[in-house]
C-alpha cells in the first residue's frame, strides 16, 4: 500500500493551555478527510504536565506544586509516560490511512520527524517503539491512538530541556534517588537548541517530501473552534477524565 | 480484605493495586496503571473487570490476562509481567 497523499492540511495553532491542546487533538480526529490527513504545529502556554491515558494523577504528578508554578495538568488519549510541556514544539498528525501494524506506522509517521531534525544539522534515528533519539539521546517522543480507523500521533520535539524543574512537578518513589534520577534523565534527553520557528518550517517541508504532498496553510473552522472549546470544558479539565485512574 | 500495591518494572513500569479476600485470595478490586502503550486502550479496562473475583494464583491469572489482551497489542508488558506485576502485590514487603 502506498502512503502518498496529494495534500496535507497544516494548522498552526499557536501556544495553548494543555486542556485546549489535548481537546483540538481529539477534535480534529473527526474532521480528517479520506485522503488529506492534517498536521499540527503547537505549543504549551502556560507549560503543561501531560500524563499517559493509562496512568494515574495521583501517582505521576504534584498537583499542587504544579498549580503554585502555573503548571496545567491533563490526561492524554495517547499512552505512554509523565511529560513536562514547555521548550519544545508538539506535531500531531491525523491520517486515516495508515499501515494497520503498530510499530510500521509509528516508523512511517517517525520518519519525517527524523528527517526535519537532520535538516538542522543532526543525525537523529528513529528508536522503537515510539522515540528519536541523537547518540543515544532522546529529543522526541511520540504516542498514538486509532479510532473508527483514524490515526492520531502526536509528539514532542525538544528544543531545550530544564530536567530539574520537570522532577520539581512530577512524583519520583524517592528523595533519596531524585538526584541520581536527574543526573539519568539529564544523560538520556536532550533539545535541540533551535527555535520554534526553525522546527516548524522544516517539519512541513519533511512531511510535504515524505508523502509527495503539497501542504495547504489552513485555518481552524468555527465548528472545530466550538467542538474544542466544548470538549475542553467537558472532558480535558474535569476530574472524572484527569483523576480517572486512583491506586 | 486486604489492600495491596505493587510496582513492578518491564520494558515500562506497571502499577497495580487491588484488594483481595486474605484467606481465599480473591481479588475484589483492581486498578492497573502505567505508562506503557495497549490498543486498543479499552482492553485494560476489560481485564481489571474480568480480575474481579478471580484468585492471586499464577495460572488463573495469567490465563484471565492472556485471553483479555488476545485481540490486543501490548507495548512495554506482555502477559507474563502483567501476571508477575499483579501477583507482587502479594509479596506483604511490599503490601500497604
Amino acid at each position: 500500500m502506498s502512503f502518498k497523499f496529494s495534500k496535507i492540511r497544516i494548522l498552526e495553532t499557536g501556544y495553548n493551555s494543555g486542556p485546549w491542546n489535548m481537546a483540538l487533538d481529539e477534535v480534529l480526529m473527526y474532521c480528517a478527510n479520506y485522503d488529506i490527513p492534517i498536521l499540527r504545529l503547537y505549543g504549551w502556554q502556560p507549560p503543561a504536565v501531560s500524563i499517559g491515558y493509562f496512568q494515574s494523577m495521583y501517582e505521576e504528578v504534584d498537583v499542587k506544586k504544579c498549580k503554585q508554578m502555573g503548571i496545567d495538568v491533563v490526561r492524554r488519549i495517547t499512552g505512554g509516560g509523565a511529560v513536562l510541556h514547555e521548550s519544545e514544539l508538539t506535531y500531531s498528525f491525523i491520517t486515516k490511512i495508515y499501515p494497520k501494524n503498530i510499530i510500521e506506522s509509528y516508523n512511517l509517521i517517525c520518519d519525517p520527524v527524523v528527517m526535519c531534525i537532520n535538516k538542522l544539522g543532526f543525525n537523529a534515528k528513529f528508536a522503537p517503539l515510539n522515540d528519536i533519539i541523537i547518540d543515544n539521546k532522546k529529543v522526541s517522543g511520540n504516542a498514538q491512538t486509532r479510532n473508527k480507523n483514524i490515526l492520531l500521533q502526536h509528539g514532542t520535539i525538544l528544543l531545550d530541556v530544564n530536567v530539574e524543574k520537570m522532577f520539581s512537578v512530577l512524583k519520583i518513589p524517592s528523595e533519596k534517588i531524585k538526584d541520581k534520577m536527574i543526573n539519568d534523565v539529564k544523560a538520556r534527553v536532550m533539545g535541540l537548541n533551535r527555535t520554534f520557528e526553525q522546527v516548524a518550517y522544516n517539519l512541513k517541508e519533511s512531511f510535504s517530501e515524505k508523502f509527495g504532498a503539497e501542504i495547504i496553510a489552513d485555518n481552524l473552522t468555527m465548528e472545530e473552534k466550538e467542538n474544542t472549546k466544548k470538549l475542553t470544558c467537558e472532558k480535558y479539565t474535569s476530574d472524572p477524565w484527569n483523576w480517572k485512574k486512583k491506586l | 480484605m486486604r489492600k495491596a500495591h505493587n510496582i513492578y518494572k518491564s520494558e515500562k513500569l506497571i502499577k497495580v493495586s487491588l484488594e483481595y479476600d486474605e484467606y481465599s485470595k480473591i481479588i475484589k478490586s483492581i486498578t492497573i496503571a502505567g505508562d506503557f502503550f495497549l490498543y486498543p486502550e479499552e482492553s485494560l479496562d476489560a481485564l481489571e473487570v474480568n480480575l474481579i473475583g478471580t484468585k492471586l494464583e499464577k495460572y488463573t491469572i495469567e490465563q484471565k490476562v492472556k485471553k483479555c489482551l488476545s485481540s490486543s497489542e501490548a507495548f512495554g508488558f506482555d502477559s507474563e509481567s502483567m501476571t508477575d506485576a499483579i501477583l507482587g502485590c502479594l509479596n506483604p514487603e511490599k503490601n500497604t
